[in-house]
């Protein structure tokens, strides 16, 4: 059975945004909500610049999921954390919880007033019926419905970024790791969302302090 | 009211240790409350879109696996 | 500005991205969380500002597509305009509208894979909110008002008729496109001529004019030798002058696997890049000194004997005096002294590219906008040359070019001084040419010019219109100075010396904007006129069809994906209509005799004329000399509804046949790439590297061109013995093909009794029947001869490239000792200054009141001027201010903190007095050096600390709007091209005091 993930390969990510591009372009998110983003750490430091692009991870152990006060999330059959939008008071519990940043409030404010919570879907929609206007509206493509996988992984530049079944992304992966010389074998953020890293043995444990 | 400082509770532990917390909540997935989705493969495909037989898991699974490779250059470039 | 302001919700969302990586980012700063993108009251403060309206809180967006499951859908695949590289896109449109855009996984260019530009393409379709200029627009009373194309055209038309019965047609300066389609531009080159002016030009001018320059005097043609797929072939890849992870991001995916199977990747820049951050080797040189770092690697080459003598012996012209120079010159204290790169670092860069081998050098912008760029393309190019680079698969020089359609524009479209093909101005022969194939009267064209002499004469040149203006009229070599302009597709932010610019704008009768987004421009002359604007909207690349040629010299066909928006309407259509008011209509479209060149079809856009017309009867017909005689629009059809048959790594195809033509592939390469020799009936597969001796030329095989005679000084120019293409019938070098060597030769009975009438009298070049290439390829030679390379080109001022100071060195010291070229009282009809600048700037000590080197560069958000895409939210959210990159202790010495705003100074001359400066955010990095500041290309906008908001036209203003770099760019031209200097020059930055 499929079981939806992500992986950023940072030895690939040049932080050209295409990612975040793709999911504006394909969800219509409005300015100020961002979905996804890249991050670049050591920007400008000589061999230590990374870049590496985060959204929701539709983590195993969502803890989002855990700390939400009115139970608005759920996760589909393929591992793919959404929400419902209809019953999140925007709290922003999920926001303090989350360790990717990932969930996003249309509107800024004092506690309280953020808005509803809006976060990346992995392009599987919502829970109003499967491609509708309402789903759009509210969600967002439901892509999966469409056969087809995250507009992000999809369209990603160096295809640094991959989205899909997490025994397909791990095979792709270790190819490359393997080709590589082991380099860049720790998967970026595979410890914190899913426990464990791309199977196939070459990634290390998760390291210590990713949970802290 | 009571829910909600557990909850509270709950986030002011998890800041301390996020692991233990995650793991303490199957019933609250079980008990879901949200209205459940349509499973993606009981949908139609699209006229010009993938194609697999409507409300077939294994297809659907099938063929998001095919159209996974495009991620991975290689099946293209050693096609 | 709300813009500015960082929220809470952004402050929390870096801390809890701090903790997810582990505490590093709290030590590091992002470009982005710098430039507060993720703020969320800023957000909201610009959709009230922009969109008009709030957003439903509950909402993540206002459905603007439709719901997939009604009504039809078609799919048009089109190509992204954004860059050369030339990714597929699918557009799904439903009833005229643009509502989905997929992957094409099957496009061996990209793969499905697009930066952050090609993935938002689609918003050209959103009509709701756009910020396209959307009807025809006219200056009056300092106000932008709407008019009808009706009254456009005729006042514009009255006008230019009336200052060519005063001044001549010399008085207009058409700035043509980089992104008009193939066929749009071939139809701007000839629709100047028309007019009768070589005063035509566009972004190639100042984007690439030295590469082609460089190369072409090198080997014979100007444009990138291989693909960015071949770089999967190859084993060492340096990049000199690109920064390809943000201008040109998905070749990198060919970049990276070729880095992930083992080659090795440099990039030498004065900054540590997106690019440099995937190298394996980075080295930080002084800006504006790549010769003396190429040629100390070719000390190192030479010193040890890594140079590929074979292949010098054989295939290049001139190596031996190079060498002598380069010893003696270059050693490494004297580079180090010049570059501030140390031994070892050059030394390890030669080891590298010796030991790794085939090789590519990869450059852009970076080496090529300097004023001494030509000698930089020249040393690159005998870098390659001495280590065997060039003329295989795996190995030579990846131009990449810049817009979309920057190659194909080059090739075909309005140049100052040559006609489609590069056939020049200067030779008689090439007006017979084109006027036969254009099918007019040239002794009606003749009539057009002012005279034969100026006819002859290479026009001005994009960079220096301005002066065009401004000089006085004895120093020009033309009668008038400029009195009309036309900007048909291009930002004035891309140009240097914009304060000057205000001037010349001060001084127009007529200036003529035509472009989907022509604001900048229009803010610019409003800031400083009442009237003598006008605005005409045109339609995208998305709304029309036509090919586009890739930098890899593939072309492809794009579909037309929605109909022109608003009032605009396509640039053909213009050129069409516009010609019949000035009294050319029928000229433009060959008619005559009996015989009309282009169908006209009403459109939304009126009557225009059918872009396949163009390329089956015009550009298939005319351009023998770089083969774009190939590619029918049926072939280039057929390859883009069929690109999963092409190999990725060697763009060829293995079979198979085009189910809707019948069409069969094998064996081309695809989009053809140019040359494509012959007539479409014989197939030619294209040309995948040029000068590639392994492959015979019915395989995509070629030699180096013979373009400069068969010996200098008793040596011999052409190929030496055993040096051919594969299964050549002629074993050693040899001339161009014409009608005397096919006889000499005895195949000239294998012409048919049609091609020989033809072809009798002509060459390769200008037999209109192909039967001459036809023929010598199919004996396995070259039509344009097999030759040697020129290492010397002895018909330039620096027959060996020389490392020439740039004219505001920080380094005055070594000024004297590589000075500039001395000034030229006439270079493309205008008085050049080099020596007289720089000497000024040493004597009056420039180089302490502004002692940082200003270099400047893209960002992966924005192309060219940027008004484009900073009109479109999804970009413009991402990069939200413009921004000057300074070192920690440059900034520390100046007391600057970062995210502060600062003036950015620079030597040049302000008009209102006073050198211009820029107000900018300081971004504090030490991905520069403490001697330079970056400073990104793309904003417009802003004037010396000021919003002309109120400048533009309603409606018609980018989202994000800055100060452009080029308002305080300084003098400075290529002795060659005209090229401009942007990429280095002095500066000074300071706290910010209003």
């Amino acid at each position: 059975m499929a079981r939806m993930k992500f992986l950023c390969d940072a030895e690939r990510c040049i932080e050209c945004n295409g990612c975040v591009t793709a999911c504006k372009n394909e969800n219509e998110v409005p300015w100020g909500v961002n979905r996804r983003r890249v991050v670049t750490i050591n920007d400008g430091v000589i061999g230590a610049e990374k870049s590496i692009s985060v959204a929701c991870m539709h983590c195993s152990d969502a803890p989002c999921m855990a700390v939400c006060p009115v139970d608005c999330f759920y996760r589909t059959s393929d591992g793919v954390v959404l929400h419902d939008k209809d019953l999140c008071i925007g709290c922003g519990y999920c926001f303090y919880a989350c360790p990717f940043g990932a969930p996003q409030f249309p509107q800024a404010g004092a506690f309280g007033l953020r808005g509803k919570m809006d976060k990346c879907t992995f392009c599987a929609g919502g829970p109003e019926a499967d491609k509708s206007d309402a789903e759009f509206k509210k969600y967002g493509r439901n892509r999966l419905a469409e056969g087809k996988l995250p507009a992000c992984a999809e369209m990603c530049s160096t295809k640094a970024l991959l989205g899909g079944d997490g025994d397909v992304i791990a095979d792709i992966y270790r190819e490359r790791v393997v080709r590589r010389g082991n380099k860049g074998a720790e998967a970026w953020g595979w410890g914190s969302a899913y426990g464990q890293p791309p199977k196939g043995g070459v990634a290390p444990a998760a390291p210590a302090g990713g949970k802290s | 009211m009571i829910r909600r400082l557990l909850v509270a509770a709950a986030v002011l532990t998890l800041a301390a240790c996020m692991e233990v917390e995650q793991a303490s909540t199957p019933e609250r997935q079980a008990g879901q409350t949200v209205r459940r989705d349509t499973a993606a493969w009981n949908n139609e495909p699209l006229a010009n879109g993938p194609k697999w037989s409507k409300g077939d898991r294994t297809s659907w699974e099938e063929q998001i696996k095919k159209r996974q490779l495009a991620q991975h250059e290689d099946r293209r470039i050693y096609q | 500005m709300l813009l500015t302001r960082k929220t809470n919700g952004s402050a929390v969302q870096q801390s809890r991205l701090a903790q997810g990586l582990n505490g590093v980012l709290a030590k590091t700063i992002d470009r982005r969380s710098f430039l507060k993108r993720s703020g969320l009251t800023a957000g909201a403060g610009v959709a009230a500002v922009t969109f008009g309206s709030q957003l439903p809180f509950s909402m993540i967006g206002e459905a603007k597509a439709k719901d997939d499951s009604s009504g039809k859908i078609e799919v048009k695949r089109t190509v992204c305009t954004h860059c050369s590289v030339g990714c597929a896109i699918d557009a799904h449109v439903q009833d005229g509208v643009w509502i989905r855009q997929e992957p094409v996984f099957d496009s061996p260019i990209n793969l499905g894979a697009h930066c952050a530009k090609g993935a938002a393409i689609r918003e050209h379709g959103i009509s709701h909110d756009s910020h396209r200029l959307k009807y025809p627009m006219k200056l009056e009373g300092g106000k932008w008002k709407k008019i009808s194309w009706d009254t456009a055209y005729d006042e514009i038309s009255k006008k230019m008729l009336e200052i060519r019965k005063q001044s001549g047609p010399d008085s207009l300066f058409i700035v043509g496109s980089s992104k008009h389609n193939n066929e749009q531009a071939e139809l701007l080159c000839k629709w100047a001529r028309l007019w009768g002016t070589n005063n035509t030009d566009h972004q190639a001018r100042i984007c690439h004019s030295t590469t082609v320059a460089g190369l072409g005097q090198t080997w014979g043609y100007g444009a990138m030798t291989n693909s960015y797929n071949d770089e999967q072939n190859s084993k060492s890849l340096m990049f000199l002058g690109s920064n390809a992870a943000e201008a040109h991001p998905v070749s990198m995916l060919h970049t990276l696997h070729a880095k992930e199977n083992g080659a090795k990747v440099i990039v030498v820049d004065p900054r540590y890049t997106r690019t440099a951050a995937k190298a394996d080797i980075y080295v930080r040189h002084r800006s504006g000194t790549d010769v003396a770092f190429l040629f100390g690697v070719l000390y190192h080459i030479f010193k040890n004997g890594w140079e590929d003598k074979q292949y010098i012996h054989d295939r290049v012209y001139g190596m031996d005096k190079v060498k002598e120079e380069v010893m003696a010159k270059w050693t490494p204290e004297k580079c180090t002294e010049v570059t501030g790169v140390s031994e070892a670092d050059v030394y390890l860069v030669a080891k590298t590219m010796a030991e790794n081998r085939p090789g590519f050098i990869i450059w852009a912008m970076g080496q090529t906008q300097h004023t001494n760029a030509n000698a930089v393309v020249r040393a690159t190019n005998i870098v390659q040359l001495a280590l065997g680079n060039v003329g295989r698969s795996g190995g030579g020089c990846n131009v990449y070019r810049g817009h979309d359609n920057v190659q194909g524009a080059t090739d075909l479209g309005p140049n100052p001084d040559t006609l489609p093909g590069y056939y020049p101005v200067a030779v008689p022969g090439s007006w017979v040419h084109w006027a036969k194939v254009w099918n007019i009267d040239l002794d009606w064209l003749k009539k057009q010019y002012a005279s034969e002499a100026l006819m002859a004469r290479p026009g001005m040149t994009v960079s220096r219109w301005i002066d065009g203006v401004t000089e006085k009229t004895e120093n020009i070599d033309q009668d008038p100075n400029l009195r009309m302009i036309f900007f048909w597709g291009h930002a004035p932010n891309s140009q240097s010396r914009g304060s000057e610019m205000l001037e010349a704008m001060k001084k127009l009768d007529l200036m003529v904007v035509i472009d989907p987004y022509p604001s900048a421009s229009a803010a610019m002359f409003a800031m400083v006129r009442k009237d003598g604007a006008y605005l005409l909207p045109a339609a995208t690349q998305l709304e029309c069809d036509g090919s586009v040629t890739a930098s890899n010299r593939s072309v492809q066909w794009r579909e037309k994906v929605i109909e022109p928006m608003f009032e605009s309407r396509t640039d053909h259509a213009i050129m069409y209509q516009l010609a019949g008011k000035l009294g050319f209509a029928d000229q433009f479209i060959g008619k005559k005799d009996g015989k009309q060149n282009l169908r006209i079809v009403k459109s939304k856009s009126g009557d225009e004329p059918i872009l396949e017309d163009v390329t089956r009867n015009e550009t298939n017909k005319g351009t023998w000399t770089i083969g774009y005689t190939g590619q029918s629009p049926e072939r280039m059809q057929a390859h883009m509804r069929n690109m999963h048959l092409f190999d990725v790594k060697s763009l060829r195809c293995k079979g198979g046949k085009d189910a809707l033509t019948g069409y069969d592939m094998t064996g081309d390469y695809f989009g053809m790439p140019w040359p494509c020799y012959g007539s479409p009936t014989i197939k030619h597969p294209g040309t995948p590297n040029l000068y590639d001796t392994h492959l015979h030329p019915m395989d995509g095989g070629h030699t180096f061109r013979a373009l400069f005679g068969v010996e200098k000084d008793g040596i011999n120019l052409l190929a030496e013995d055993g040096i051919a293409n594969k299964g050549s019938d002629i074993t050693t070098g040899y001339p161009q093909f014409d009608h005397v060597l096919l006889k000499k030769l005895g195949w000239w009975d294998e012409l048919t009794e049609d091609e020989k009438k033809a072809a009798e009298g002509k060459t390769w070049a200008n037999d209109l029947s192909g039967g001459i290439q036809r023929v010598a390829m199919k004996h396995g030679c070259s039509p344009f001869g097999n030759a040697k390379a020129r290492a010397v080109v002895w018909n330039w001022p620096d027959a060996i490239p020389q490392h020439r100071e740039p004219l505001f060195s920080p380094r005055a010291d070594l000024v004297e000792k590589y000075p500039t070229h001395d000034d030229v009282k006439n270079l493309w009809r205008l008085p050049t200054l080099f020596k007289s600048v720089q000497q000024k700037a040493v004597k009056d000590e420039t180089h302490k009141k502004f002692p940082l080197v200003l270099t400047s560069g893209r960002l992966v958000e924005y192309e060219g001027g940027g008004e484009e895409t900073r009109s479109n939210p999804w970009l413009a959210e991402l990069m939200q201010d413009c921004f000057v990159e300074i070192n920690p202790k440059t900034a520390a010495d100046r007391g600057i903190r970062n995210g502060e705003y600062v003036w950015v100074s620079t030597p040049g001359i302000n008009p209102g007095g006073g050198n211009p400066r820029l107000k900018v955010k300081a971004k504090v990095t030490e991905g520069v050096g403490p001697d330079t500041v970056f400073i990104p290309f793309h904003f417009s906008g802003w004037w010396q600390g000021q919003d002309m908001l109120p400048y533009y036209p309603e409606g018609a203003a980018p989202i994000v709007r800055g100060e452009a770099v080029n308002t305080a760019t300084t003098y400075g031209y290529d002795r060659i091209t005209m090229m401009q200097e942007t990429k280095t020059t002095l500066c000074q930055v300071a706290k910010f005091q209003a």
